[in-house]
């Protein structure tokens, strides 16, 4: 019995290591070093200059995670729920083969498609202009807080809709039917049958984006230089710019409580259910 | 037996050592963009194994910016302690040199090194106040300036003044990227406080005094108001990209990025810059050898190369467009006149010598980032 135990221990060993010197560790020294002092000791200094510096930048990453974390919701929703409940199959097969595609392509790469695609000049509205939709000077640029809204959205709206898709066609189909046979638009169907249903999907593929989405540096860094930016970008630049760690780790533990605080708030449902 | 092995081992080991010596991997760790990667591999290189049969450069890059600086400088402060070091050339900005000779983790190399005496440059003698004589020869020099577009601006802005008036009458037409998403943005901005300050030689040469900062909120109120009238482009790329696409006319660029992108067609041909006054900042990058590298002797024998004559014209002026390193009239000599003139057209070395200045010094410079945080930012 005890060789046993030794045995799990050995087995155990490796991935336990590999989670404590890659994962606790940086995690535990980056807390550390939000509340040390430039030449040591402990201090809340980071976390007040943090606050002075970026309390705007905070609340705006917040808005726009939030904005887009809601938008995905009702994309991935309506994705999900057309597959579903579609009656064109071939609209179901299309949809089904291409709105999978921006799961494969990394942050960095679809914030440079966009970086050009949403310019005032760009191909989007190159393409309107041409179209005879809008004249020249009509047109905007969305390289700004909407550039990060619409590129986080594009990004992340697939992977929650895989997740919401999958777990709407795992549903007893007799539900569905014997609404449809009541006379329930599928409207209907979808937000009180469908959505009820697979809340507690929805819900970990919303928070998975969200963590996601808070630690993105490159869609803000390359769709917008305005000011407010996101938290990532103040952290990229008080250590690249003033080899601060101080600083740039209090913000990083900042965005480690919003992001619990948003896991809590998901484990206490969990529980109550 | 197994013991005898061991020795054996051991005995193999130890007469294979100097072959193995003979045959030099020499790492030169550059700070910066893409280019300055391939430029080191497939410029310097090359002519390096040409000239020295056992070495081998292996060229590594750390990244953009003062970050990609702040990378080399951690990884020589985490390898202090050891015998020997694994960086055996580095390039690296302004910023961090100062604090790499202070902290002595650099190698006082350029006695040793034949091109050291065509150096005459200010910044090989002065990086952002702290004293580097002796320690780095510049790669190349690098100039701000402003980007215009013809065919939407008749006549350039003179100066700071002139420009500011110009933004506020045509909004939206002038774009630069802040501080936060480049250097030539950071360029622009220290180039407005030099502008709308009373004392900006204090600023690059110092002394510090942190009491200073107290006299720029004018000068960041200004800035402010000015900003509600431009676009702040995605960074320093950001701003050519919108040059290019006719969305701003006119903002700061760094030189050498300007032409190179001219040269891939990336921007029309009928672009031009002004270098603006009182002045705009320039940075070189130097080429520095670690207190403890490994291999000193083949890295000073690389620096030296790269900063021959030969090289510096073929290399730096000619194939990526920035300002010699050494004293240019010993580039200029290796360089038909086209070649040399294209670089000179519309920034004059009378212009780069009245108005191309450089970045403050490290405590001055932090403040007014901070300060822009602080005063423009929020």
């Amino acid at each position: 019995m005890q060789d046993r135990g030794r045995l799990g221990v050995v087995l155990v060993a490796p991935a336990l290591a590999a989670v404590l010197v890659l994962f606790v560790y940086p995690l535990g020294y980056s807390l550390a070093t939000a509340f040390e002092a430039k030449g040591g000791g402990f201090t809340f200094g980071n976390f007040a200059k943090a606050f002075e510096f970026y309390s705007v930048d905070i609340g705006f990453t917040l808005v726009i995670i939030g904005l887009s974390t809601l938008l995905i919701a009702l994309a991935s929703i309506a994705i999900g729920g057309y597959l579903t409940l579609g009656e064109n199959p071939r609209a179901v097969a299309l949809l089904r083969w291409l709105y999978r595609w921006p799961l494969f392509i990394p942050f960095v790469v679809a914030a440079q498609c966009m970086r050009s695609f949403l310019a005032k000049n760009g191909l989007m509205n190159n393409t309107f202009v041409a179209l005879g939709i809008l004249e020249v000077d009509q047109t905007t640029g969305f390289l700004d807080w909407r550039g990060i809204v619409i590129t986080f959205v594009w990004k992340q709206t697939p992977f929650v809709a895989l997740l919401a898709a999958g777990a709407m066609a795992s549903l007893d189909r007799s539900t569905i039917e014997a609404a449809r046979n009541l006379g329930a638009s599928r409207l209907r169907i979808l937000f009180e049958i469908l959505v009820p249903q697979i809340m507690p999907t929805l819900v970990v593929g919303l928070i998975l984006s969200f963590v996601t989405m808070m630690s993105v540096l490159s869609v803000p860094l390359m769709i917008s230089g305005e000011s407010p930016t996101m938290m990532t970008v103040d952290m990229a630049f008080r250590i690249n710019n003033y080899g601060d760690y101080g600083t740039a780790n209090a913000l990083g533990f900042i965005s480690y409580l919003l992001t619990a605080a948003c896991a809590w708030v998901y484990l206490k449902r969990q529980v109550r259910q | 037996m197994k013991r005898n092995l061991a020795l054996l081992a051991v005995a193999a080991a130890l007469t294979a050592t100097p072959a193995a010596a003979q045959q030099t991997t020499l790492n030169v760790v550059t700070a910066g963009d893409q280019n300055m990667v391939d430029y080191v591999k497939d410029f310097l290189a090359p002519r390096f194994e040409k000239g020295n049969p056992k070495a081998t450069v292996r060229a590594v890059g750390t990244g953009p910016g003062d970050a990609g600086s702040q990378k080399i400088a951690e990884k020589l402060q985490a390898q202090k302690g050891n015998p020997a070091w694994d960086v055996d050339v580095a390039v690296i900005h302004q910023k961090m040199a100062g604090d790499l000779v202070r902290e002595g983790l650099l190698a006082p190399y350029v006695k040793d090194v034949a091109t050291g005496k065509l150096v005459t440059s200010e910044s090989s003698k002065n990086a952002l106040g702290t004293n580097v004589t002796g320690y780095v020869i510049p790669m190349f020099q690098s100039q701000t300036a402003i980007a215009w577009n013809p065919a939407l601006v008749k006549a350039p802005p003179k100066d700071y003044d002139e420009l500011a008036a110009w933004a506020k009458a045509n909004p939206r037409k002038f774009g630069y990227n802040g501080i936060k998403g480049g250097m030539s943005g950071v360029a622009f901005v220290v180039g407005w406080v030099y502008a709308n300050t009373p004392d900006s030689e204090r600023l690059m040469k110092g002394p510090y005094d942190a009491s200073t900062k107290a006299k720029w909120d004018g000068a960041l109120g200004k800035l402010k108001e000015f900003n509600r009238n431009v676009v702040i482009t995605p960074g320093n790329a950001g701003t050519l990209d919108m040059l290019n696409r006719g969305e701003i006319a006119m903002g700061p660029v760094w030189v050498d990025m300007f032409y190179t992108w001219m040269a891939d067609g990336k921007l029309p041909p009928s672009m031009r810059l002004q270098l603006i006054g009182p002045g705009m900042p320039g940075q070189p990058m130097y080429y520095v050898i670690p207190a403890k590298a490994a291999n000193m002797a083949a890295a000073k024998k690389f620096v030296e190369m790269a900063t021959s004559p030969e090289v510096q014209a073929e290399g730096i002026v000619k194939k990526f467009n920035w300002y010699p390193g050494i004293d240019a009239q010993h580039v200029k000599a290796k360089l038909d006149d086209k070649t040399w003139n294209k670089l000179f057209v519309d920034v004059t070395p009378k212009d780069l010598a009245a108005k191309g200045k450089t970045f403050p010094i490290k405590q001055y410079f932090d403040d007014i980032l901070e300060s822009y945080e602080r005063r423009v930012l929020n």
